[in-house]
């Protein structure tokens, strides 16, 4: 019995720390998850990362992507490129210290800046042919000035 | 029944009398052996012909049919029976009652020994070597050689010998069987290659360092039976199992020589001859052979129409065409007209025609003049090579009048050198006097000297007299003058006499003409104008340009404000004056019918696809037609091609010659043309050989023929070469 009043006073933790019924109602559509945990600490684009020991590991560190960066608003369209690499490197268990506490040593040739993946857009990278072309066509000359 | 070829020719060959050619009475024949096969054969006969008779094939490096037999490579060796050596089939006449052993254990065992001789001193390149997959030394040695080596010494090298932008050598793999060497000097007339030292020191080459410069000189490539003469454009680019082949026909010269078009992924990796005994042999000139780079570049490859700057810019089929369906119906009658350049098929000049038709116009002209007064185009027998181009061989007397069919048409050239060389063909020329390979008689140039020899003035009209079989051959160039009409007069006048004083039967004729570009004939068999005087003089508001190149009209012509649709595969001459640009297909790339200044009808077929957006001509001007609401009754090639056969049916008797006659007849109506002659003297435009090698579209475009011309002109090292291999 006591472990199902775990169960709900936990929830009930949940939905208190989303914001109320509204705003797990949203979070849950946007993340479809309603893990609380310590907030570790926020990047300069203003994700938030969050740690829970309890959860298994591999689920134990999340984050919360912020609504818009550089200028994209990003409440729905997420990417996981938003994370910047200091991050990326604590949220995948890759280091236990997080960026907040030890800052990386910072290098010019580092992006200063996230850019959005451009795939399917109008910008995205399209590959070229290098080989000669079997066939050259003709380029019509400048009209002639008559 | 006249309508299948194969019954045609058997009815006329029958009835050919064919005064030159020798007959052998049956018991004339020697019976003799091979591998105990009883044969019958001609006295004279050599071992090697006997034995092909019966499908036996003897290996031969050195022997080759149409050249003399040299019997120095020594691979054709056989027993005879109760003979105490081997013998060289090749150069041995067979007598009564040889028994031939061709695969008795000595003649293997002489072939083997040969074999080993001809590896000792050959490079074991083959898997670098161009030749490898079409390598007679490799497959006779596979078939003949030993199979295991006894060669421990060291290999003869022979430095490479650069003799122009066509040929690669690479002389150590030469087995020196001179097949190149009396090439040069039996068929294409240039005693320019040779052998020098004996023995291990021999070598093939040039004497001194010079060109090999023949307008037929890439046929060494075919005959070299090793890699030691390969194509120097066609180097390490393709291998002959990878490439499809498609027979087709050449339409850069107006013979219409029967090629072989080899492929690879949608690219043409080169163009060889396919053997036609009545037009090319197995023989192909350079042009022919080395202008496929140009089917690759300067292509029109997507309609194009003038944008209000004056650009050509590029754009769909759907605008292009409803734009000029458009201006086709804002115009009435003869405000539209037509010019058919030279390398324009049957089919879409037919359909050209038929759409110009419905649209009340009949101006369509050729670029190619050819006089119009007397019987002008009406009779084909004005305008054919009526001899045909192996009539050569029968002729006694032949006279050239303001051509150089060397350069103009290099096969027929070599068909009569051939016959100079061995029927004793006497040749005169009226015109410049050009290195034509052979000897002739140089009357003069002036065009007067027709006259005189028909009028029996000049000493020469003795000779054309007494003459069995005369043949005149009247360039088209000549033509293109201002008195081509007098000039054609003339020569008709002249051919009647001279058929009249040799008495020849009437299946011979003696007046010819030698057309320089492919699509005249059929031009002229369709009802085109030759010329575009018409159009000169009344110029039209809207110009349909089928392909025409040579830049006889030009804006300045037009009115202004006229509208110009360009339709072609190549950027050259028409094109940039266009307002609307349709791409079509060049002919290896549509299934098209061509026929040649004999008169014989032939068919390309598809070896690519035609680059881009462009599209087969007739089915360009079909859409076109449609869109003009004047739509062409034909939706597929056979029915363009039944169309065809309305208008002329010997347009679609393929590889068939359709007889002309009424020579009489044309000669009378051509003295009603009222044209003096004038003093100019008779020149013809291809005077040497780098006139040779850019003469139209296709071959501006080509850079392996500018490369031809520089050579020629400023000599083979001018020609930068990647030095790989």
């Amino acid at each position: 019995m006591a472990e199902y009043v775990q169960l709900v006073r936990r929830a009930l933790q949940q939905i208190r720390g989303h914001g109320g019924i509204t705003g797990s109602f949203w979070q849950f559509l946007r993340s479809a998850d309603l893990k609380t945990g310590t907030l570790v600490g926020i990047d300069k684009y203003g994700n938030k990362y969050f740690e829970d020991k309890r959860y298994f590991f591999g689920r134990h560190r999340w984050v919360e992507y912020t609504i818009e960066m550089n200028g994209k608003y990003t409440y729905w369209d997420v990417d996981g490129s938003m994370v910047p690499p200091e991050w990326h490197r604590w949220l995948h268990s890759m280091t236990e210290e997080p960026p907040s506490t030890h800052p990386p040593t910072t290098h010019k040739y580092i992006w200063q800046n996230h850019k959005f993946n451009l795939s399917a857009t109008p910008g995205q990278y399209v590959p070229y042919s290098t080989t000669r072309k079997k066939i050259e066509a003709w380029v019509p000359p400048a009209p002639s000035k008559n | 029944m006249l309508l299948f070829p194969a019954v045609r020719r058997a009815l006329t060959s029958a009835t050919k009398n064919n005064v030159r050619a020798t007959s052998t009475a049956a018991s004339n024949l020697l019976e003799v052996f091979v591998d105990g096969k009883p044969v019958m054969v001609e006295p004279g006969t050599t071992v090697l012909q006997a034995c092909e008779k019966v499908g036996v094939q003897i290996p031969r490096f050195c022997y080759h049919e149409r050249l003399s037999v040299a019997g120095n490579c020594r691979m054709c060796l056989v027993e005879i029976e109760k003979a105490p050596k081997p013998v060289a089939a090749c150069a041995m006449p067979v007598m009564k009652g040889w028994n031939i052993l061709t695969n008795s254990e000595k003649s293997r065992k002489a072939r083997e020994g040969v074999m080993e001789f001809l590896l000792a001193n050959h490079p074991l390149d083959c898997p670098i070597c161009d030749q490898g997959g079409e390598c007679d030394l490799q497959d006779q040695s596979m078939m003949f050689g030993s199979d295991r080596s006894r060669f421990t010494e060291g290999k003869r090298a022979v430095e490479d010998k650069n003799i122009g932008p066509l040929v690669k050598t690479i002389m150590t793999r030469c087995i020196q069987c001179t097949r190149c060497i009396r090439f040069a000097s039996e068929v294409a007339g240039v005693d320019d290659l040779g052998t020098t030292g004996r023995g291990n020191e021999m070598q093939v080459g040039t004497y001194i360092e010079k060109m090999f410069m023949s307008e037929l000189s890439g046929n060494v490539i075919d005959l070299c039976p090793v890699g030691a003469l390969t194509s120097k454009p066609y180097a390490f680019t393709a291998r002959p199992w990878e490439t499809r082949k498609t027979e087709s026909v050449d339409v850069l010269d107006a013979l219409g020589s029967n090629i072989v078009v080899s492929t690879r992924g949608g690219e043409v990796m080169r163009i060889l001859p396919k053997m036609h005994e009545d037009i090319n042999e197995e023989w192909i000139s350079d042009k022919t052979r080395f202008a496929y780079d140009g089917l690759k570049r300067q292509r029109l490859t997507q309609p194009m129409i003038k944008d209000d700057n004056g650009y050509l810019v590029e754009a769909s089929w759907e605008d292009v065409l409803t734009k000029v369906a458009g201006v086709l119906q804002s115009v009435q009658g003869n405000d539209v007209a037509a010019i058919a350049g030279g390398l324009v098929d049957a089919e879409a000049l037919v359909a050209l025609k038929d759409l110009l038709n419905r649209l009340n116009s009949d101006n369509l002209c050729t670029e190619e003049v050819f006089p119009n007064s007397g019987a002008g185009t009406d009779l084909r027998s004005n305008y054919l090579l009526n001899s045909r181009i192996g009539g050569v061989e029968e002729a006694d007397v032949l006279l050239l009048i303001g051509t150089n069919p060397r350069y103009e048409a290099p096969l027929f050239n070599a068909r009569i050198r051939k016959s100079w060389l061995h029927n004793d063909l006497q040749v005169a020329v009226v015109g410049s006097p050009v290195d034509l390979t052979y000897t002739f008689d140089h009357l003069g140039d002036s065009p007067q000297i027709i006259k005189d020899l028909s009028t029996g003035k000049h000493p020469f009209s003795k000779v054309l007299n007494q003459a069995k079989k005369p043949m005149i051959v009247l360039g088209s160039s000549a033509l293109q003058r201002k008195d081509g009409a007098a000039i054609h007069a003339a020569v008709s006048t002249l051919a009647q006499n001279a058929r009249s004083s040799s008495g020849v039967s009437e299946n011979w004729k003696v007046l010819n003409i030698l057309h320089r570009v492919a699509s005249q004939v059929a031009a002229l068999d369709l009802g085109y104008k030759p010329g575009v005087d018409a159009i000169r003089k009344n110029p039209p508001k809207v110009l349909f340009l089928l392909g025409a190149d040579a830049g006889c009209i030009t804006r300045q012509d037009l009115p202004k404000g006229s509208f110009i649709i360009y339709q072609g595969h190549h950027g050259d001459a028409g094109a940039p004056m266009a307002d609307v640009i349709f791409p079509g297909a060049a002919y290896t790339e549509k299934s098209a019918t061509y026929v040649n200044t004999e008169g014989r009808a032939q068919k390309t077929y598809v070896a690519v696809s035609p680059p881009g957006m462009a599209r087969e001509d007739w089915k360009i001007i079909r859409a076109l037609s449609e869109l003009a609401g004047v739509t062409l009754p034909y939706d597929t090639i056979d029915a363009v091609r039944s169309r065809l056969h309305e208008v002329s049916p010997n347009l679609v008797r393929y590889d068939d010659v359709e007889e002309a006659n009424y020579f009489k007849q044309a000669a009378e109506l051509s003295q009603l043309a009222n044209q003096q002659l004038l003093a100019d003297p008779l020149v013809p435009p291809q005077l040497s050989i780098k006139d040779f090698y850019m003469t139209d579209p296709i071959t501006r475009a080509s850079q392996t023929m500018a490369k031809c011309v520089k050579a020629v002109t400023e000599g083979a090292q001018a020609i930068e070469e990647p030095s790989i291999c």
